[in-house]
């Protein structure tokens, strides 16, 4: 009887303590969003790009730029091109050779969340998708072929293949305003390839904008950017104030 | 500006991410007719003709290579099966990537039988780290009948999954 008692007791205690905090949450307004939809755009250079041929013992070469609207500061449709290519030569002296255009087009989306009382900020913590697209031609050539029982042999050359391959990547990163209207960021990307080799078809050692062919890639980018046509001073009016903070404001009045 | 540093210091740390790539190859190169011995039995009460499959002690192959300037055939430096005393019942054979039929000398014992194979070849790209095989389809065979009674085409493909293409009947 007397469990049953504290039992009634505590499942009390939690109801008053969940409505009480319901009551609190219900005091705290959040002012109308100001905003606006269409809040500039950001120009963006992989300099991370910069980097590969040295990376590669000069095998791969990459150059991309990119375009992202600035949506309500919450979504960000992007769209980036970029050049890219390859000139790998095996130990056995075979030769693969491409370059090729890219284009990827997405969306981001801005994970962080204004707390209360926070200061308002332009950095950006990303999450986004892309679709990527390549058609590009390529050579693979100086391809021995020796029969170690018969003897001979023979070199294949397999000049002017042409392919269309499609991939979506998975997109997280961050940006941050390091100088006014300047942005700096990183995104890693996990890569997927769609399209799928032929079988007996020469395939691709290569993908422009996507990497080795592999079937899955990882890639990082870091950028730089400058924000064009932002919105003016939209982001120092968005302070939370609370029901109370109000009423003390009007009975200063 | 610490933002800067901070996201300096990332790109800096994923650089060292290593770029090179393998280039070893993974894939199977190997391309062989499989050839299997069988003995075909007519049972005289019955009536019926039953297979089974048949093995040897004593098995010497070896290719016959035409010679072009002499216009002769001439045996290949390389014996594949030489006097095995395995009990084979099936011998895998390579054939000719650059001409389009593969000749073999085939001792059982003391009895010699050719076996002719006439083909065509095709390039198979496999990457760029394996490069390229050549697999075979089959057109036709012959074989002298010294000791093999006939010779029996089941898969025409010559590739890499090692199936049984030819069957030599005693």
């Amino acid at each position: 009887m007397r469990r049953i008692f504290v039992y009634i007791n505590s499942l009390l205690f939690c109801l008053t303590v969940i409505t009480t905090s319901a009551q609190k949450k219900k005091q705290i307004v959040m002012p109308p969003d100001s905003t606006k939809w269409m809040n500039g755009f950001t120009v963006h250079a992989d300099l991370g790009a910069l980097a590969i041929p040295s990376l590669s013992n000069n095998v791969l070469y990459s150059m991309e730029g990119g375009l992202q609207l600035d949506l309500k500061h919450k979504i960000f449709p992007t769209i980036e091109l970029g050049l890219a290519g390859a000139n790998k030569v095996t130990p056995d002296n075979s030769v693969f050779k491409t370059n090729g255009l890219f284009e990827r087009i997405g969306v981001d989306f801005n994970l962080r969340k204004k707390k209360p009382d926070s200061k308002p900020t332009n950095n950006l913590f990303i999450a986004g998708v892309r679709l990527g697209t390549s058609h590009f031609s390529y050579n693979v050539t100086n391809v021995a072929v020796t029969d170690e029982y018969w003897g001979g042999s023979q070199i294949l050359n397999f000049t002017n293949q042409a392919t269309t391959k499609v991939w979506y990547e998975f997109v997280v990163g961050v940006q941050v305003e390091v100088i006014k209207n300047f942005y700096m960021g990183w995104t890693i990307r996990n890569k997927n390839l769609i399209s799928q080799d032929t079988p007996g078809k020469v395939a691709p050692w290569y993908i422009p904008g996507f990497g080795q062919n592999n079937g899955a890639n990882w890639g990082f980018n870091y950028t730089l950017g400058y924000h064009f046509w932002p919105q003016k001073k939209q982001l120092k009016n968005t302070k939370v104030s609370s029901v109370q903070e109000i009423k003390n404001q009007i009975n200063k009045k | 500006m610490k933002k800067a540093i901070f996201i300096l210091l990332i790109f800096l740390s994923l650089l060292n991410v290593s770029c090179v790539t393998d280039d070893t190859c993974t894939q199977t190169r190997y391309v062989k007719l499989t050839a299997g011995f069988y003995h075909v039995n007519y049972n005289d009460t019955t009536k019926v003709y039953s297979i089974s499959s048949l093995s040897f002690d004593s098995l010497t192959v070896r290719g016959v290579k035409l010679n072009p300037s002499t216009n002769q055939y001439l045996l290949v430096d390389s014996i594949l099966y030489n006097n095995s005393k395995n009990r084979l019942s099936s011998i895998n054979l390579p054939l000719n990537n650059v001409a389009p039929q593969s000749k073999f000398k085939i001792n059982f014992n003391a009895v010699i039988d050719t076996l002719t194979i006439y083909h065509s070849n095709i390039n198979d790209y496999l990457s760029l780290e394996c490069g390229c095989i050549i697999t075979h389809a089959i057109d036709s065979a012959k074989i002298t009948n010294h000791y093999i009674d006939s010779v029996r085409i089941i898969n025409h493909d010559v590739n890499t999954l090692n199936a049984e293409n030819i069957r030599l009947y005693k």
